[in-house]
């Protein structure tokens, strides 16, 4: 059996069949076709499938979908810049750009200059509760951007360079953070 | 494959009909960070015996999340979740003990959803809730259709898993009377975040010239539920805390357990580390009293 679910999906309304016991995860994925959120362990050890839920970082894998009725998910899919960013300028390298040739959130983008991403599994994740750390804490410490990322996972081992980046983007070395535009709702 | 029902009742009359279920396994969802794992892979594998549909029933839509402090007591909601308490003054300022285990328990984004009652009556020995909330006294508020009833916390548990709740007796929140003692936390994990407690003990001192005139210990992880260390806390009553008399008082904590090897640790261990925990717990509370 299935319900229909209505929330808001980086910043759109979103109308999807859910079943009564399937997870946000699930809904996102296979409900929604939005695979940026990753199963890695589907029992909230791991973190990969971290998204932005009313303003909080949480675990998808562990919130029921029906529960999330009326409220606000963001994923990576919904960081990028509305605008498209045009043609890269030439240059020896060029801003990273989305898929699409969209600008990149800072996070993105330091984690991309800073190499971050080894396989890449756990960075959709990274990004999330980076970001919905940085909205909260524009200005953090080492140790705190620890804190905020220690329930992501990274089976490569590269721990070191995500903090080292997020620091980077809080510092404002790429673009300036951007406004919480309405995550927190 | 088993059938599921949800609801998200807006009432608790709501919730109390739905809650009379024949037939039905019926199960209160607040955060879900244990719930909807233990769902997902009861849905992954297949069904080796027929189990009765399960109803599940989301607390969120209740408003059972707020924190009041009148003053002499501190009650917490069923439903808030650890973040929202971590950021709560009445918590941070009256409960250390329980303030300090919550920045303990697992990372940011499990906490954001995990409940505090969600942690209770899911039973695990190894809740790093429960010892502070068993030292501070704390009593829980639970509701049914029949009416409401208190129990303590001392009297909650019945085993790994288990509580005096009844079938369709709801958690509604837990009452603390912080006093004038002074507590403290100490978990020892596998890791620093994100991990379940190989051992943890809190603590709840009250001194009176310098000499301790009353104390809590409570250990958790060790035992088939969080267990009070009665003898060590008598031979504590009438001294000083300090590094002598907590070491004898953390040799007598292993006679209140009786720990079990699994997959975070050995008996052996846990009965060696437990006396340290105690003991550190011990005299960060102490320390607290006197600061």
């Amino acid at each position: 059996m299935s319900q229909i679910l209505r929330f808001h999906l980086n910043g759109n309304p979103a109308e999807v069949m859910a079943g009564e016991a399937e997870t946000l995860l699930d809904t996102l994925r296979e409900g929604l076709g939005l695979t940026s959120p990753k199963c890695g362990c589907n029992r909230g050890d791991c973190g990969a499938c971290t998204v932005i839920l009313n303003g909080n970082a949480v675990k998808s894998c562990t919130v029921l979908a029906l529960t999330v009725e009326g409220k606000s998910v963001w994923t990576v899919d919904g960081l990028v810049d509305g605008e498209r960013a045009g043609e890269p300028e030439g240059g020896e390298s060029p801003a990273p750009r989305s898929l699409s040739g969209h600008k990149l959130h800072p996070v993105q983008t330091a984690f991309h200059e800073y190499g971050a991403p080894q396989c890449g599994y756990c960075t959709p994740g990274m990004v999330m509760a980076a970001v919905a750390f940085l909205d909260r804490n524009p200005s953090p410490t080492e140790e705190e951007v620890k804190d905020a990322l220690s329930g992501n996972l990274c089976r490569c081992g590269g721990y070191k360079k995500y903090v080292q980046a997020v620091m980077a983007a809080a510092r404002g070395e790429f673009d300036p953070l951007p406004e919480r535009s309405g995550r927190n709702v | 494959m088993r059938e599921y029902e949800y609801h998200a009742p807006l009432s608790l009359e709501r919730l109390f009909e739905l809650a009379e279920a024949e037939g039905m396994e019926v199960r209160f969802l607040a955060g879900g960070t244990d719930l909807m794992p233990r769902i997902s892979a009861e849905r992954n594998q297949i069904p080796r015996d027929r189990k009765p549909p399960m109803r599940i029933i989301y607390l969120g839509g209740l408003g059972l999340d707020e924190v009041t402090d009148d003053g002499e007591s501190v009650t917490i909601g069923a439903t808030a979740s650890l973040s929202a308490l971590l950021d709560n003054g009445a918590v941070r300022t009256k409960l250390p003990a329980l303030h300090e285990a919550l920045r303990e328990m697992a990372g940011v984004s499990v906490r954001n959803t995990a409940t505090i009652g969600g942690n209770i009556m899911n039973a695990s020995p190894a809740a790093d809730s429960v010892p502070p909330l068993l030292v501070l006294g704390a009593e829980c508020l639970l509701r049914s259709a029949a009416g409401e009833r208190r129990v303590a916390l001392s009297e909650f548990f019945t085993g790994p898993g288990k509580t005096v709740a009844r079938p369709g007796e709801l958690l509604v929140s837990v009452t603390v009377k912080p006093g004038r003692g002074g507590s403290a936390f100490r978990k020892l994990g596998r890791r620093k975040a994100e991990t379940l407690s190989v051992v943890n003990a809190a603590a709840c001192v009250e001194l009176r010239d310098g000499l301790c005139e009353s104390v809590r210990i409570a250990v958790g992880s060790a035992a088939p539920v969080v267990v009070r260390c009665t003898g060590a806390e008598q031979a504590l009553v009438g001294k000083k805390i300090d590094e002598n008399s907590v070491r004898e008082a953390g040799a007598l904590v292993v006679k209140a357990l009786s720990p079990i090897d699994d997959i975070r640790s050995s008996a052996w261990y846990r009965a060696r580390v437990a006396p340290t925990m105690v003991a550190r717990a011990l005299l960060a509370a102490a320390e607290r009293k006197r600061g």
